[in-house]
């Protein structure tokens, strides 16, 4: 495990290989990325404007209803295979909004919805979504741990 | 949203040229604050609800203009309870509750009554 | 016979009597949808699971193949056959339903070459009289063993490939008259080879010494120029693992034509089909052989061809566990018998 040693002869063909290799469209993918970020964050930014017309939620509560409601569009989207097809175009643009955390999670329910739902759907839904999770609360609860603690000591 | 509607200060007792008055001066002092645009204010029965829009690239400042803007009010006013906010949910609340206002059946009780609820918004989080 | 240090002569010519190949609906669009037997609408094809569907595709390629030899699954003595799922449970499930003695072959995308080698010997030597050999894989049913959900919206780099949908299987029989028809000549087996590259996501770079050291052994076995074969077609090297190996084998003295060198991977799709650098998987290099190639040889566009089959033999695990991809590549010759 971990990184080994090359050997003369590998590290030789690593480099005829790069000069192969196709390199990704960095600023290309960026600013897809932004665009098509900017409009799932346009359309959200619309949804929590119709929850705040048109439902009782202040710009505070609105944001509940306003995930639950993009997730539940990136769910039509991921059913109806549109999704894959943005993420491919769009890359982070697609991937970092609530909306790929909703993909990642439904696309694993469907593809596993083969093996039960006990130990197919329900096992696998948070194979990729799992860790974004764990690794999102913990590293709330340790930022919010050093905040208490600088309260507590009169830092800030 | 974006555009100024610039509302009317209003008091829910109708008659109270005093409440009026301070209605239209504090109105004033909030918009002289450079960050903010479009202020609306309401004068209770006991408190004064102040709404605000903050202008785009201020609004990384928001918390600590509210708490300016409050501190500031307080200091001038210290005999009023003031209700901050520049929740968008509370100033259309606060113009809904304009227009109702202009009807003269809407009694003073129901004005009361409703902008008790926009300032129970202010108070409930999540 | 054993040539040299790692390859096989066929001085029996075992006869390719039929092939047969099966695909799914993205190759339906491809270059070579034309050659195809059976051709499926569906990437379900009628199945409840993407396994199934693997399984099926390649029964009928098999049975596609034997009819098409005017055979009948009793007359297959052998059956050689492998894909890219854990414990390649489609190829057994199919030989469980075809019936036919079974060997169970592992090269991932080799297994095509592994298997049409591997029964050539058999031929040659009369430990059969009939063999049928096929490597198959299924996009869908791949992508979620080795890589993520099908829906899944992640962004594939352009150095990825796209697993063909497709089964090939090929018919060889040790008939004696063999004028005109198609023949195995010769096999190459290939040692596995590891440059180092980690990437899932660029397997033609990492398969690409694989394949140049299996094809120079080849010609040193062999005794033979490149200018032998009309031409040389690797398995699933894709854009960035074909101009790597042909830089390969210009350093060992071999000068490769781009008319007479080409990538099964490359061959399958359309140029704006969305594939990235080109197809992979077994079933690239078995559908594309057992399809459209032989098709071209009884044509008379080739009169003899080296198929070189290169394979990855990485699993999700190994590759989590950041270790190096492992290559191999078998080399087949197959010509028109004068």
């Amino acid at each position: 495990m971990g990184k080994k040693k090359m050997t003369p002869e590998q590290e030789q063909y690593k480099k005829l290989e790069q000069k192969h290799e196709l390199k990704r469209p960095v600023l290309k993918n960026c600013l897809k990325a932004f665009l098509v970020g900017g409009t799932i964050c346009l359309i959200g930014q619309a949804v929590s404007y119709f929850y705040m017309y048109f439902f009782h939620f202040t710009e505070q509560t609105a944001g509940n209803p306003t995930v639950a409601t993009m997730i539940f569009f990136s769910m039509l989207l991921t059913g109806f295979g549109v999704y894959d097809h943005i993420g491919q175009f769009a890359g982070a643009g697609s991937a970092v909004p609530i909306t790929g955390f909703g993909n990642s999670v439904i696309s694993a329910a469907i593809e596993h919805r083969t093996e039960g739902f006990v130990l197919g759907v329900g096992g696998n839904m948070f194979k990729l979504a799992g860790s974004v999770i764990l690794f999102g609360v913990f590293s709330a609860f340790a930022v919010a741990l050093i905040k208490t603690l600088l309260i507590m000591w009169g830092v800030l | 949203m974006i555009q100024s509607v610039n509302p009317e200060p209003a008091a829910v007792r109708r008659n109270s040229g005093k409440d009026h008055e301070l209605a239209e001066k504090i109105k004033k002092e909030v918009q002289a604050v450079p960050a903010i645009y479009d202020v609306a204010v309401i004068k209770g029965k006991r408190e004064v609800l102040v709404a605000y829009k903050v202008k785009h690239m201020q609004r990384f400042h928001m918390k600590r203009i509210e708490k300016e803007i409050k501190e500031k009010l307080e200091k001038k006013y210290p005999k009023e309870t003031f209700i901050v906010s520049s929740d968008f949910k509370i100033f259309i609340e606060v113009l809904e509750l304009k227009k109702r206002m202009k009807d003269k059946d809407y009694s003073e009780k129901d004005s009361e009554e409703r902008l008790q609820k926009i300032i129970q918004f202010k108070k409930e989080l999540t | 016979m054993l040539k040299g240090k790692q390859s096989w002569v066929f001085h029996n010519s075992p006869v390719i009597e039929a092939s047969a190949a099966a695909g799914g609906p993205f190759e339906a669009k491809g270059k070579v949808a034309k050659d195809f037997d059976i051709l499926h609408d569906d990437l379900w094809m009628g199945q409840d699971s993407y396994e199934k569907a693997h399984t099926l595709l390649l029964e009928e390629a098999i049975s596609t193949a034997v009819k098409k030899a005017g055979l009948t699954r009793q007359d297959m003595q052998f059956m050689l056959a492998g894909d890219l799922i854990n414990q390649i449970t489609p190829s057994s499930f199919a030989a469980r339903t075809l019936g036919i003695p079974y060997f169970g072959l592992f090269g991932a995308c080799s297994t095509s070459m592994e298997g049409l080698a591997l029964a050539s010997f058999i031929i040659n030597y009369g430990g059969a009289r009939k063999v049928v050999t096929g490597a198959s894989s299924h996009n869908a049913a791949v992508e979620k063993q080795f890589r993520y959900p099908t829906e899944y919206g992640g962004q594939k780099p352009p150095t990825a490939q796209w697993t063909v949908t497709g089964a090939g299987a090929a018919v060889l029989t040790d008939c004696k008259e063999k004028q005109g028809k198609l023949v195995t000549k010769s096999a190459t087996i290939g040692k596995v080879i590891d440059m180092g590259l980690s990437d899932p996501f660029n397997m033609g770079g990492a398969m690409a010494p694989a394949a140049a050291d299996t094809i120079v052994a080849h010609f040193k076995d062999l005794q033979v120029e490149p200018s032998y074969y009309d031409l040389i077609v690797t398995g699933d090297l894709g854009k960035i693992g074909q101009s790597a190996t042909v830089e390969l084998l210009q350093k060992e003295g071999l000068e490769m034509d781009t008319k007479s060198f080409k990538d099964c991977g490359l061959m399958i799709y359309q140029d704006d089909q969305p594939v990235q650098s080109g197809g992979s998987g077994a079933g690239c290099s078995a559908t594309v052989l057992y399809g459209h190639l032989l098709n071209e040889m009884k044509k008379g566009k080739y009169k003899r061809i080296l198929v070189v089959a290169t394979g990855a033999l990485l699993s999700p695990l190994s590759f989590q566990q950041k270790e190096s991809i492992p290559c191999i590549a078998h080399a087949v010759s197959i010509e028109v018998h004068p």
